[in-house]
């Protein structure tokens, strides 16, 4: 057997030893090895292999700048280099689809951005956690809430080994939670604050809230302790420890709350947001509540043990909770049995664990007062970057090979004088990365400085991630990705150029409107079509919002808010009110009809009829005599409050809708609910008291004391002048506590502030989607007209007009927008109707949105089209035809 | 250069290039010195010393003829030259003169 050194190492020497060293160095390493493999040849092997080794050092190695240069180093320079210049030689077509192009990435980059804030939220807490929601199918609706009875929590952890720990909340106004005025014990001037809840200890073990001072563990297990954020903290304590500190609410001296502890602020990612967490450690807001199964305002959450399955454990939660509470509970409240066999089988009343990192995105549907997002706003934003990214690919695929002819010569030549298919391509490839790198590089600065406005329409406070590790790498792969993807079509096309033909130039290829170029032109205008109809639909929907007749007259309505404080003198401070010249109504109104004003579920039954009848679900207020006046609610029968007539302290005024739950025909008779008897003494027209999303609720309305806010009706004229007299009545009553008021029509709006910013959003996108769509069009139609010049030029002299020539141009495209709008009508309809299912009440999509979607598109069209079109009319036809 | 300066293997292979005289290339230059000196050397390190050498112009080189047991490759021969041959004497009568200086003295 002939003896030779191991291969590797050897190539290895030989290719990076210099050249004129490695005949003696090969020579001599073989001998050796020869010489030793005899006796050792493992050894030999390993030996030969280290010596090689020692070998790599600089004395010994090539110089790799003059000898390593490939020939292709050269070649993508010169491709680069002849891509530099085709662009700067077409200044006109490189903007358009450098701009382009950066627009859809700057879109495309906030949106990412957008999206990966959306999907960011609450990812900070466990994972085992989860919030309990009570599902209930009513009519066919599938109905879910979070308030559970105050003693549940308890018991899930008492009754199933799986639940860790279990922890609740109670954020109804009923109790105090949301908004109060504040000061810290010792000073005299009250704050307004919000974010008021209660809290258990439990659930903030749970949640695993970053403490600044105080300790975590028992921070609110001492009764009326409370927990602040560090915001709140640095706003009423600055500069100290404020733990053990007393925080004196709504002028209570009497029950001031302990500082347990300062927690970091919520982040903005956390779905539970709040200020102030008073502790529920020996907390009862009425005598036996914390024991009480009929009553619902806690939200409950829960931690599981790890490995537990979750859906069987729901399964198991739910029967339990059921059979061993809800249903005795209910039995004990007189409620029938078939009532209960009703509620919990046909109507499936059941529980459902919810994962608290899908609170944020799935939670349509499910009435907890939170601000939420919407995985369908996710997916449609996700889709409409795509499509924005795509157009501009679309303008660069078009252009590219619209210009084609221009660089047949080019391709003629390379592939001449040697160019194989595949350098053609890699030269295009590498050409349209070179476009994608400049434009990423525009796209990114525009979003960095579109990111305000983008901050503002969508509501969010997203900031560049410049420096986190990810952002510039994954850049950089994008742009080369996309770079890659939209220089595919072009190069395989240019590339498949016969050098004989293209250079004898009689091509012809890449001059007429190829079908593709036809389909790309249609995509793009459906895509901004669709676009123009989705914002025309949302700017109707808002404006029926806005402009329908509520039931109510919400104009000229001042709401002073935390009138609770003024105590016992809130009746003669209203009596003040109605003195001035200014005010025509005055009414305590706590319950107010704007979604997020307090609200009081109940039910109610014709008299006698409680143990048989399931209750009539109705919303349960406590107004004054001068609530339906100040409003201007419409009575539709009977009579409103009589302050004079001490019966009316038991009186109901419901609205039609409750009269027809409760079987009509019900004025003069008499009610029942929890709280009593009542007798219907009038009946108003129905007024939308939530969002328009939702049909009008029954309601009943008895009089009661409830101070917090009041509604002040003004007479119009200087809003200014009104507001000064106010605040000087205020003055006079608490001269220590700022005066605090909004607009009943400013509160209905907010209810719709989603609306409004889809609105914008869509206007936004539309625009974007045309300006990009226009760039297309108008450099294709450039080249178009470029390409028939001759045509054009021997018509002219044959004498047609301008107008024929503008006609004969302009009808191509024209064609193009018209398919494109039939395209996009149905699945603009779908959508939009899709969109619309949400609203109880809302506008119908007539064809008069199509017909003003298709004329804009048109019109964009042609105007984008024309400018062209005359030039082409206008320019003297012996110049395009001299050169034959 | 200002000052030509030999490493103490430098010098041990110029050494033994001078020893072998017409016969010096790499694989021999190896072998004689694991003889002398009694321990493994590695072939690599004779060859950074020999174009250490040369490079001060201490040896020069001329390529032999093909031989079979080298894979197809020619020998690389190292002659000493005047200038090495100065600088091994220098050495020697530096290393000589200061050994003389040792006094008589009994060692042990």
């Amino acid at each position: 057997m002939k003896i030779i050194p191991p291969k590797r190492p050897l190539q290895f020497l030989r290719w990076f030893c210099r050249e004129d060293y490695l005949e003696e160095i090969e020579g001599d390493l073989t001998e050796v090895f020869i010489k030793q493999a005899e006796s050792h040849p493992r050894q030999a092997k390993w030996k030969f292999t280290w010596s090689v080794m020692k070998y790599f050092r600089p004395a010994f190695m090539k110089s790799f700048r003059n000898s390593y240069q490939p020939n292709s180093y050269a070649m993508i320079k010169n491709y680069f280099k002849i891509g530099w210049r085709s662009l700067v030689r077409q200044k006109m077509y490189s903007v358009i689809k450098i701009g382009g192009f950066a627009l859809g990435v700057a879109a495309c980059l906030l949106i990412a951005l957008f999206i990966k804030d959306e999907l960011s939220y609450d990812r900070h807490y466990s994972p085992q956690i989860y919030r309990v929601l009570g599902v209930i199918i009513d009519e066919g609706d599938v109905k879910k809430g979070l308030a559970f009875p105050a003693p549940m929590a308890a018991a899930l952890k008492e009754d199933f080994a799986e639940v860790k720990e279990a922890g609740r909340y109670n954020g109804s106004e009923l109790f105090g939670a949301g908004s109060s005025e504040v000061r810290p014990d010792g000073t005299v001037e009250n704050a307004y604050d919000e974010g008021f809840v209660y809290f258990d200890q439990a659930l903030l073990n749970m949640l695993e809230l970053p403490f600044i001072y105080g300790s975590p563990k028992t921070a609110l297990s001492q009764p009326g302790a409370i927990v602040i954020t560090k915001r709140k903290a640095d706003k009423y304590f600055p500069n100290l420890d404020p733990v053990g500190k007393l925080l004196i609410v709504n002028n209570r001296a009497d029950k001031p709350y302990t500082i347990g502890g300062v927690i970091e602020d919520f982040k903005a990612t956390s779905h539970i947001q709040f200020d102030f967490l008073i502790g529920t450690e020996g907390l009862e807001f009425w005598n036996g509540e914390q024991k009480n199964w009929g009553a619902s305002n806690y939200a409950t959450y829960i931690e599981v043990q790890k490995g537990v399955d979750v859906a069987a454990l729901e399964a198991k939660i739910s029967k339990g909770i059921i059979d061993k509470y809800l249903v005795p509970s209910m039995l004990k409240d007189g409620i029938p049995q078939a009532e209960i066999d009703k509620i919990f089988k046909e109507k499936n009343a059941h529980l459902e664990l919810q994962p608290l990192q899908k609170v944020h995105l799935y939670s349509n549907g499910i009435d907890d007062s939170l601000v939420h997002g919407d995985i369908r706003i996710v997916w449609l934003f996700g889709g409409i970057a795509l499509f924005v990214l795509l157009i501009a690919v679309i303008n660069f695929v078009n252009l590219s090979t619209a210009k084609s002819a221009n660089r047949a010569k080019e391709i003629g030549l390379r592939k001449a004088v040697g160019s194989m298919r595949s350098n053609i391509v890699s030269q295009f490839l590498y050409e349209s990365i070179l476009f994608s790198l400049i434009s990423f590089i525009i796209g990114i600065a525009l979003a960095a400085l579109l990111l305000p406005y983008f901050n503002f329409i969508s509501g969010k406070s997203i900031s560049m991630p410049w420096i986190t590790f990810w952002f510039v790498p994954s850049i950089v792969a994008l742009a080369v990705m996309v770079g890659l993807l939209a220089g595919i079509y072009p190069s395989l096309y240019l590339s498949a150029f016969k050098p004989i033909q293209v250079l004898k130039g009689n091509l012809t290829r890449g001059a007429k409107s190829s079908p593709l170029r036809s389909t790309l032109v249609v995509f793009q205008f459906t895509t901004s079509i669709i676009l123009i109809i989705g914002t025309v639909v949302i700017y109707r929907q808002m404006n029926f919002i806005l402009n329908t007749k509520v039931g109510y007259d919400k104009e000229q309505v001042l709401l002073l808010q935390g009138t609770n404080t003024l105590g016992t003198q809130v009746a003669s401070f209203a009596d003040e009110l109605r003195a001035l010249p200014q005010v025509v109504a005055v009414s305590t109104a706590d319950y107010l009809p704007v979604r997020g004003s307090k609200r009081n579920g109940n039910s109610f039954w014709n008299e006698g009829r409680e143990d048989i009848d399931p209750g009539v679900n109705s919303q349960f207020w406590r107004i004054d005599p001068y609530y339906i006046n100040t409003l201007g609610i419409k009575l539709a029968e009977g009579r409103n409050f009589n302050r004079e007539l001490v019966s009316d302290s038991s009186a109901i005024i419901i609205n039609k809708k409750m009269a027809g739950k409760l079987g009509g025909n019900v004025l003069g008779k008499r009610i029942y609910n929890y709280a009593g008897l009542w007798t219907v003494v009038g009946i108003v027209e129905d007024f939308h008291f939530e969002s328009l999303r939702e049909d009008i609720q029954p309601l009943g309305m008895v009089l009661g004391r409830e101070t917090s806010v009041l509604a002040v009706k003004l007479k119009s004229g200087s809003m200014s002048e009104s507001i000064a007299l106010l605040t000087q009545v205020w003055k006079k009553f608490t001269p220590h506590q700022p005066i605090r008021y909004s607009f009943l029509d400013e509160r209905y709006a907010a209810m719709y502030a989603d609306v409004q910013r889809m609105g914008r959003i869509f206007t936004s996108f539309a625009i974007l989607a045309i300006v990009v769509s226009c760039l297309g069009l108008f450099a294709l139609s450039a080249f178009m007209i470029e390409q028939r010049a001759k045509e054009i030029g021997i018509r002219l002299v044959m004498g047609a007009s301008l107008k024929n020539i503008f006609n004969l141009l302009t009808f191509d495209f024209i064609k193009l927008v018209v398919v494109s709008i039939v395209i996009a009508i149905p699945l603009a309809w779908y959508a939009m109707q899709q969109w619309l299912q949400d609203f109880a009440y809302r506008v119908d999509i007539t064809w008069q949105v199509f017909a003003v979607a298709g004329l804009v598109a048109v019109l964009i069209a042609v105007l984008t089209i024309s400018y062209q079109s005359v030039r082409a009319g206008l320019v003297n036809p012996v110049k395009s035809l001299r050169s034959e | 250069m200002t000052q030509q300066s030999l490493g103490e293997f430098e010098e041990l292979v110029l050494l033994m290039v001078a020893a072998l005289h017409d016969e010096a290339y790499g694989v021999a230059i190896l072998e004689g010195l694991e003889e002398k000196l009694k321990k493994k050397v590695n072939i690599s390190a004779v060859h950074v010393a020999l174009k250490r050498i040369e490079d001060k112009g201490f040896v020069k080189s001329r390529f032999g003829g093909i031989t079979e047991d080298r894979g197809g490759r020619r020998k690389k021969y190292y002659v000493i030259t005047a200038l090495g041959k100065k600088m091994l004497d220098n050495q020697y009568a530096l290393r000589t003169s200061i050994y003389q200086q040792i006094p008589k003295i009994s060692f042990g």
